[in-house]
């Protein structure tokens, strides 16, 4: 039996673009670590032309897509303009449909998708696991899932909810709704508050449905295409009316923005989602666009920025996350060294595949740990975990915090 | 495929190996992907000990081997052989060290080239032979092609940067030959093996010369009307008695393409842009560089940029660096050739290119090392089209022709490996060949390394014949050690 | 048919007996050949081949008493009628010359120049290439390896062989120009080369220092090095009466503000470019050091040692900005011992000549990595150990 349906499978067109030259080997996280072709993007397109050509979807061809993180990093590299976000999307579609993982694998991917897109469930996480966090016990160790869990987990603190309107402090300028994700909305609650303070304060009306859940990026990221278009019909539902719709989230930004491909084949919600799509603007490139107006106090620090994946690589949003930045009187930019390798966070990537993540948050927290920088600054949750479990267990200390609420702190005038 | 299978039993909980019908398939090219050829076992090994035992396990069973390094070669140097071992060695990449008092750095042969550079910059200084795909391209490829890249012109190739290496020979015998000091004794082995594509052992450790990170780069880009305006530009610039660190000429299709990938900017409406780069002490580029734009605006450029600092410099090179993979965007096939020709017949030789493509109905971008002669037609084709994949390599090996027929050279950096062994013949006799394969056999009597690769019509080793002159060698050896 | 009458059939009155004269190293030969052309030089290979003759070639004589004396010599092949520039492409920058042409006709071609330094006047291209002699400017230009892009020789059957080609980038087949080069004719009989050329600098200079001590020569090159002037040599010069000289050498467009600048960092001055030569004298022995550029304090160091432990008059001098050395003694000292002292501390110690008598009781290659693969491709090339028997490493 052939690899792939005839349900959007992986385009013989698009991988007809590779011309092997192999200069995405050097970014791509799973080569740097192991060297092996195979898990390579130039090797994971040949294997998608080996199932389009009949292959079966083996153990091992599956093992392979599994393990790319879907950082996007090749596609940046890439001269000949390879698509190979759309391929590996498709891809993993169809051996979500099409191939049956162990029982423990399927297992662990059922338990994450009952929590992670469901900000309530992981809501009611949170007391226990401040309780967890307070005994300062560790009950798992080595590189596992659990442990991975257990490491990622962040300190929790205790935050008011958020209004669903605010008012933006003097003229208005645009109005803008909010997304408040998943984690970012369970687990750091005091990201989204400056967000939308950040936003008031320049100029902007928030809107902050309620009815809003999750955008379906960790869905579409791995292959759960049907979960995904049902997440992004509700989306769409939920914001209407809006000039543009902020997010603070470089995984959820990042599939907003791909709505209009992932339901074009539906007529009625098709045409909405490719509006909201062009509405989708992450925080710092709303901000460069209406140009920034409220003042700012200094902040004598320095600053080390990493460009979390789905914002460099998947947007291609770097330069106005750090001109914001070196904006701030007094805050000092550092540079990460191989800021295009990813951290190893990767969605759930970390969490299903625990060693090789291991390794990756250690490069990465090395990089930073090596700037000297007072904070590491980046726009996904995701990377913040994994970074800081990585800084820990190198015994290093790096406080780390969102670029909204290093704005926000300059803006108040406060100290970060 | 059966002694395959042996080597693998002796090999298996002693070097990683890959056995996996579909991770050996992705194996099965290297950067020129129109040859395929899936290998029987790939090893994988991580130290100089594993990789000799591969080729002991190789030699034992009669079975043959092949190199890779990161599998970006453009002459299917990397081609694996069907019933041999394709012996990759990506993970083997580590910088033993780097010795800035001795201008030497010592790694292992999966080390990427421009790694190299980044460990040696905080020293002040760096791997000068920096071929386009040096992001990804392994230094112990660069020893199998003696790789160039775009300065090579004033600062060599790879053979001129390489002091000591570690090799393993077909035998599976591990030989020292070389260090950090110059010169060593006897034959040149290190210039003998540097170039030879893979065909006589396989380095497992290589000790290069770094160089010493110029006191001021200035790179200037100058577009022209015609490849013929450029070219008499750079007859200037080297009459005048500069030689720059780097002069690459692109023409307007190549600019197109790379214009598209990667938006360097370049002047629009050009027929020809001129990168020139000088570096060295700043009184000397200072002085150069000077006449060097005086020259360009003297010889019809309608456009001159001076490279402001080191991210305009990087864009510069951004467009030729990544043209060939950018024509990818405006073919969705194509072939990169490499000839040579004398740099002074460059103006003819673009005519006579151009003249050929249009002949057979098949566009050429061309691209080129413009200090040194040597060129890169990329010939665009769609193989979904009848005929135009012939139509491309003949257009391809009318090139070569020309390059031949004009003093030059079949390839200047890309190998000759087993694209261009048919073409060997048309650049040397016989007589040639046959004494290379002097050195093969040497070697590798029993041609078990990279068979099939440079030369088309391999020679069998054989006994060596004839009888020995006075005392025989192998009893002087004898007496020389009694000193 | 004799021997002779089958060199005179192959190349007419260039073949003759040989005279007293025509010995090498003192091993006298039986007939001298003189072929005009590679051509003539194939033939006259043949010849000697079918009537089984060991041969040396002999350019102009320069190194005659350079590493061991043949074991044998039926037939001096000579190179001085093969003498002439074939081409000098300037917009190319190369020229072809036969291989007995003399070096120095290479170094001023006009604007340009092969620029590799000629230790020793009158020598041929061929012998140059043969014994891979070099100077000062190696640092900037590389030896004859760097240098030489294309190569025609005979072989030990008497085929012509072609290697490289006349363009500077060329990586199609084996670069066996590389192989000859030091190969001291134990391959075949070279008869045309062809070059990279350089353009002759507008303006040179060169800066002389002294240095007191083996440590102060080390800071000196370092300071050099750092600074980044691009050099064209650095050399040291200790004589055998004591003390060092650093001397660095400039060219380009402009020299001044660099002479200014090697002054700041070492002192010394303006002094007009000494004609270089190997420190030894005809009768002495002559040899050569190679060491990691870091360790030459360590080496000169050993020297001073080596004088005052061996009572020997040693005169060092070469290129500190590469790591290779001259060292040359009068031939009574006790070359053995200090040869093997200097082993001790360099990475390669060759005797490059000595006078017949000292020879044969001197290990004159030292160690030499490798061995068994040159013994190899010796044997595949002259089977019949035809070419300069004994000369070379290991009695190839």
């Amino acid at each position: 039996m052939a690899a792939f349906d005839d349900h959007h499978p992986p385009s013989a067109r698009l991988l007809s673009d590779c011309v092997h030259c192999g200069f995405c080997l050097p970014s791509c996280p799973t080569y740097v670590l192991w060297g092996q072709e195979p898990d390579s993007p130039r090797g994971r397109i040949y294997l998608m032309e080996q199932g389009l050509q009949g292959e079966p979807l083996s153990d091992s061809m599956v093992g392979h897509f599994d393990a790319c993180l879907g950082c996007m990093a090749c596609v940046t590299a890439c001269p000949s303009g390879v698509q190979y976000d759309r391929l590996i999307e498709d891809t993993r579609a169809q051996v979500e449909r099409r191939h049956r993982r162990p029982a423990r694998q399927r297992l662990l991917r059922w338990a994450i998708f009952q929590l992670f897109p469901y900000p309530k469930r992981l809501a009611v996480l949170r007391g226990p696991l401040r309780l967890y966090q307070a005994t300062r016990l560790r009950l798992f160790r080595g590189p596992s899932t659990l442990e991975t869990l257990e490491s990622l987990a962040p300190p929790l603190r205790s935050v008011p909810k958020l209004p669903t309107f605010i008012a933006a402090a003097g003229p208005r300028r645009a109005r803008v709704g909010m997304l408040t994700g998943c984690v970012q909305r369970a687990f750091f609650p005091e990201v989204n508050a400056a967000t939308a303070r950040v936003l008031a304060a320049e100029g902007c009306d928030v809107v902050i449905p309620r009815t809003q859940g999750c955008c379906g990026a960790l869905s579409i990221h791995n292959g759960r295409r049907t979960e995904a278009e049902r997440f992004a019909r509700a989306m769409v539902d939920s914001f209407d009316g809006v000039d543009y719709l902020v997010v603070n989230a470089a995984g959820c930004g990042s599939a907003l923005k791909d709505y209009g491909e992932l339901l074009a084949d539906d007529p009625g919600y098709g045409p909405r989602a490719r509006t909201l799509a062009d509405r989708v603007r992450d925080l710092s490139e709303i901000l460069i666009e209406l140009g920034p107006v409220a003042l700012r106090h200094p902040l004598p620090i320095s600053v080390a920025y990493h460009d979390a994946c789905h914002l460099g690589h998947a947007q291609g949003v770097r330069a106005q996350p750090r001109k914001l930045l070196g904006s701030i009187p007094g805050l000092v930019l550092r540079e990460l060294a191989d800021p295009e390798i990813c951290c190893g966070s990767a969605g759930i990537w970390n969490v299903l595949n625990p060693e090789p993540a291991r390794d990756l948050g250690d490069r990465k927290a090395r990089s930073a740990l090596a700037t000297g920088a007072d904070l590491l600054v980046t726009a996904n949750p995701g990377c913040f975990m994994q970074i800081a479990a990585g800084v820990r267990r190198a015994g290093g200390r790096l406080r780390t915090a969102h670029t909204a609420q290093v704005l926000d702190a300059s803006i108040r005038g406060v100290q970060i | 495929m059966e002694t395959a299978t042996r080597v693998a039993d002796r090999l298996r909980g002693r070097v990683r190996l890959i056995t996996d019908r579909h991770e050996l398939r992705t194996y099965e090219c290297d950067g020129l992907a129109q040859y395929k050829v899936i290998p029987a076992l790939v090893a994988l090994p991580r130290t100089t000990a594993e990789v000799a035992l591969t080729v002991q396990a190789c030699a034992e069973a009669g079975v043959p081997f092949v190199a890779r390094g990161s599998g970006t070669g453009l002459s299917g140097g990397a081609l694996p052989h069907a019933d041999g071992v394709l012996i990759v060695t990506a993970q083997m990449r580590d910088i033993v060290a780097v010795a800035p008092d001795d201008e030497r750095a010592v790694v292992q042969p999966g080390v990427i080239n421009l790694d190299i550079t980044r460990a040696a910059t905080p020293s002040g200084y760096y791997y000068a032979p920096d071929p386009s795909s040096q992001q990804i391209c392994s230094i112990g490829g660069n020893v199998a092609e003696n790789s160039g890249g775009a300065h090579c012109l004033k600062y060599g190739f790879t053979t001129n940067h390489i002091t000591g290496l570690e090799i393993v020979t077909p035998d599976g015998a591990v030989e020292r030959i070389g260090g950090r000091a110059p010169d060593p004794p006897g034959y040149d082995l290190l210039g003998s093996f540097v170039g030879s594509e893979g065909t006589l052992g396989i380095a497992t450790e290589v000790t290069v010369r770094l160089t010493p990170l110029p006191e001021a780069v200035r790179t200037l880009l100058a577009a022209y009307a015609t490849t013929d305006e450029a070219g008499a530009a750079t007859s200037a610039i080297i009459a005048a008695g500069i030689v720059p660190a780097a002069i690459e000429m692109m023409d307007a299709l190549a600019i197109e393409a790379a214009e598209a990938a990667v938006h360097c900017g370049y002047p629009e409406g050009a027929g020809a842009v001129l990168i020139v780069e000088l570096d060295g002490p700043q009184s000397e580029v200072d002085a150069q560089f000077a006449m060097v734009t005086q020259l360009c605006e003297a010889s019809n450029a309608f456009a001159l940029r001076v490279a402001a600092g080191d991210e305009e410099r990087a864009l510069f090179w951004k467009g030729r660096k990544s043209a060939f993979a950018a024509v990818g965007r405006i073919s969705p096939d194509y072939i990169v050739q490499d000839g040579v020709i004398p740099r002074t017949a460059l103006p003819e030789v673009l005519r006579r290119i151009a003249e050929i493509a249009a002949e057979s109905g098949v566009r050429v971008a061309n691209v080129f090392h413009a200090g040194d002669g040597n060129l890169h037609p990329l010939v665009l084709f769609d193989d979904a089209i009848e005929g135009q994949a012939e139509r491309a390599e003949a257009v391809s090996g009318a090139i070569l022709d020309l390059c031949v027929a004009h003093g030059g050279s079949i390839t200047g950096e890309h190998g000759v490996g087993m694209d261009k062994a048919k073409y060997m013949p048309r650049m040397f006799t016989d007589g040639d060949l046959d004494t290379m394969q002097l050195l093969r056999c040497a070697f590798d009597p029993d041609g078990l390394a990279n068979p099939g690769k440079v030369f088309p019509t391999p020679r069998l080793c054989g006994e060596v014949p004839g009888r020995h002159r006075g005392v025989h060698p192998l009893q002087e050896a004898g007496l020389a050690e009694v000193f | 048919m004799d021997a002779l009458a089958a060199l005179r059939e192959a190349i007419g009155d260039a073949a003759r007996p040989a005279g007293d004269a025509d010995a090498v190293a003192g091993v006298p030969a039986r007939f001298v050949a003189a072929p005009a052309s590679t051509v003539e030089t194939s033939a006259v290979v043949r010849a000697a081949a079918a009537h089984d003759l060991s041969i040396v070639v002999r350019g102009a004589g320069t190194k005659q008493h350079w590493a061991a004396p043949p074991r044998e010599v039926d037939l001096v092949v000579e190179t001085a009628r093969m003498s002439g520039i074939v081409e000098h492409a300037a917009g190319d920058l190369i020229a072809i010359a036969r291989a007995g042409t003399p070096l120095h006709e290479l170094q001023h071609l006009g604007d340009q120049q092969l620029a590799l330094d000629g230790p020793i006047p009158g020598a041929t291209i061929g012998g140059t290439v043969a014994a891979n002699t070099s100077g000062p400017r190696r640092m900037a230009y590389g030896t004859v390896r760097d240098l030489i892009i294309g190569i025609t020789f005979v072989r030990a059957d008497g085929v012509v062989a072609k290697a490289g080609g006349k363009v500077v980038k060329n990586v199609a087949g084996y670069d066996l120009a590389k192989l000859l080069t030091g190969s001291y004719g134990t391959l075949g009989v070279i008869t045309e080369c062809a070059f990279r050329l350089h353009p002759r600098p507008a303006a040179t200079a060169t800066v002389a220092a002294r240095a007191a001590t083996p440590e102060a020569v080390g800071a000196a090159l370092s300071g050099i090095l750092g600074a980044r002037l691009a050099p064209t040599a650095v050399e040291v010069d200790a004589p055998a009466s004591g003390g060092f000289t650093v001397s660095v050498q400039l060219a380009g467009v402009s020299v001044e503000s660099r002479v200014e600048a090697v002054q700041r960092l070492i002192g010394g001055e303006s002094i007009e470019a000494p004609q270089w030569t190997y420190p030894w004298d005809s009768g002495d022995a002559g040899l050569k050091l190679t060491m990691p550029l870091s360790r030459i304090p360590v080496v000169l160091q050993a020297v001073l040692g080596v004088r005052e432990r061996h009572g020997v008059a040693l005169h060092v001098s070469g290129s500190i900005g590469t790591g290779v050395l001259y060292a040359g003694l009068p031939a009574t000292g006790d070359v053995a011992a200090v040869v093997k002292d200097l082993r001790s501390v360099c990475e390669s110690v060759v005797v490059l000549t000595a006078p017949a008598s000292l020879r044969a009781g001197l290990d004159l290659w030292g160690p030499v990595p490798g061995l068994e693969l040159m013994r190899r491709i010796k044997a595949r090339f002259d089977p019949d150990g035809r070419f300069a028997a004994g000369r070379f490493v290991g009695g190839i």
